[in-house]
Order: C-alpha cells, then structure tokens, then sequence
C-alpha cells in the first residue's frame, strides 16, 4: 500500500525525490502519511481535492485486497 | 512489435502506468492497449480485464474514474496534448452508457408530462456527459449540470415554450 501511494504521488510530484511515506499501524488500520515538497503539496491534493480523493479510492481497494483497512494522511 | 505510431508515447506511458498502480494496489486486472490515440477521447483507450474486474469498477463506477483520473493527470503531466486517457473494464463504459440513456430518456418522458424538473443523483463527468448528449435533442426537455465537485449532478427541466 505504501508503494501504490509513493508511486502515484512521485508520478504527480515535479520533484519526486522529496517523496516520502511512512506506514504505521494504529488501532487496528493502517496509516499512511504522505510527504512532499511544498511546491507538490497542490498537486498531489488536486484541484478540489480530486487527487487526493481518487488516491484514497485506490487504497481503499488495496487494503480490501489485503483484508484491512487504511487511511491517507497528507502532511 | 508494431511500429509506435507518432503518439505512441503518452499509450505507452498511460498503459504502463495503469499496470503499475494495479500491481501496486494488488489487483488482479491486465491491461492492453485498444487505441494508441481515440479522435473521440482525445487520448488513449486501455481496455482492462481480469479476476478483479468488479472490485476494479467499484460503484457506479467510482473506482475506475478514480483510476482514470489518476492515470489522465500522470500522463497530462508529460503529453499535454493528451485530453485523456480512457479505461474500459470488459465492455462497461458501453453497458453504463446504454443503461444511462434508457434511464435518461425515461425520466425525460416524465419531465415533459409533469412539467416539473427532475434532478438525478451525483454523477461522474463521463456519466453526466452521456445524459447530456442524449438529450440534447429532446424537443421538450433541456438538462443542466448543478452542484459542484463529487456532488455534481444534472437536472432534466421542461424546454421553455418560445
């Protein structure tokens, strides 16, 4: 799950080294908390927040296929 | 392999990036390229198949459009002349059309009997896009998309007398 969000977002990101995600477990769900350089931090939320949203749409499909649940931090 | 036609670039980087993300949320769906560059879309067609075929659709579609969206921006970053990209899974964007505009024209019949507007539920663009083609020619009843964001959707009104 961490790759399926560091992938999209250093797909989107104009600097895709700055990149970084962190997953914890907390209370029996995952967390993932996405990092990026400030000139990305737009672009990896989306007009309206439509990035953002689609990318919790496809984790949420990855943490069904992995029998869990799990949540997207923008930081 | 077939020669890369002059776009070939952004199919190949729509196609890999789909299966990237797919194999990265663990779904089980293979994709292949059905158009290198649709006049229609604007873009790439990628049809999708596979055991996770109705897990990738989700509903009403949402879970594709998401991914959709995701892959149109990644590939729109690099071939700004790319409108979109489109995926198909197992012939739904066709079974969803064809099923919107019986539903469209069913509740345009009622409109244009009742004189009263009738606002459907919140949908994509490309399902809002449908209902608005579909009726565009309706001698007595026009469509109008309200709301914003994810709570978008189309209203169907009476036409205006002239």
């Amino acid at each position: 799950m961490k790759e399926l969000i560091e992938y999209i977002a250093r797909s989107i990101a104009s600097n895709p080294g700055a990149v970084k995600v962190t997953q914890t477990e907390e209370g029996g769900q995952i967390v993932l908390r996405l990092e990026v350089a400030p000139e990305d931090k737009g672009k990896v939320i989306g007009r309206q927040g439509r990035v953002a949203q689609a990318m919790r749409v496809l984790l949420r499909v990855a943490a069904v296929k992995d029998g869990t649940r799990a949540i997207l931090e923008i930081m | 392999m077939e020669k890369a036609p002059p776009d070939g670039d952004a199919a190949t980087l729509a196609l890999e990036t789909v299966t990237k993300i797919l194999a990265a949320a663990n779904v089980n769906v293979s994709g292949t390229l059905r158009a290198s560059h649709d006049s229609e879309a604007d873009g790439p067609v990628i049809d999708l198949t596979g055991e996770d075929s109705g897990l990738l659709i989700g509903r009403r579609g949402q879970t594709l459009q998401a991914l959709q969206f995701l892959v149109t921006s990644i590939v729109r970053t690099h071939h700004s002349d790319v409108s979109r990209v489109v995926l198909d899974v197992e012939g739904y964007r066709n079974r969803r059309e064809v099923a919107l505009r019986d539903m469209a024209n069913k509740v345009a019949e009622r409109v244009a009997q009742t004189g009263r507007s009738i606002t459907l539920e919140p949908m994509s663009p490309a399902d809002r896009r449908v209902i608005h083609t579909s009726l565009s020619s309706h001698p007595s009843v026009t469509t109008e998309s309200i709301g914003v964001g994810e709570n978008r959707k189309v209203t169907i009104m009476p036409r205006r007398k002239k």
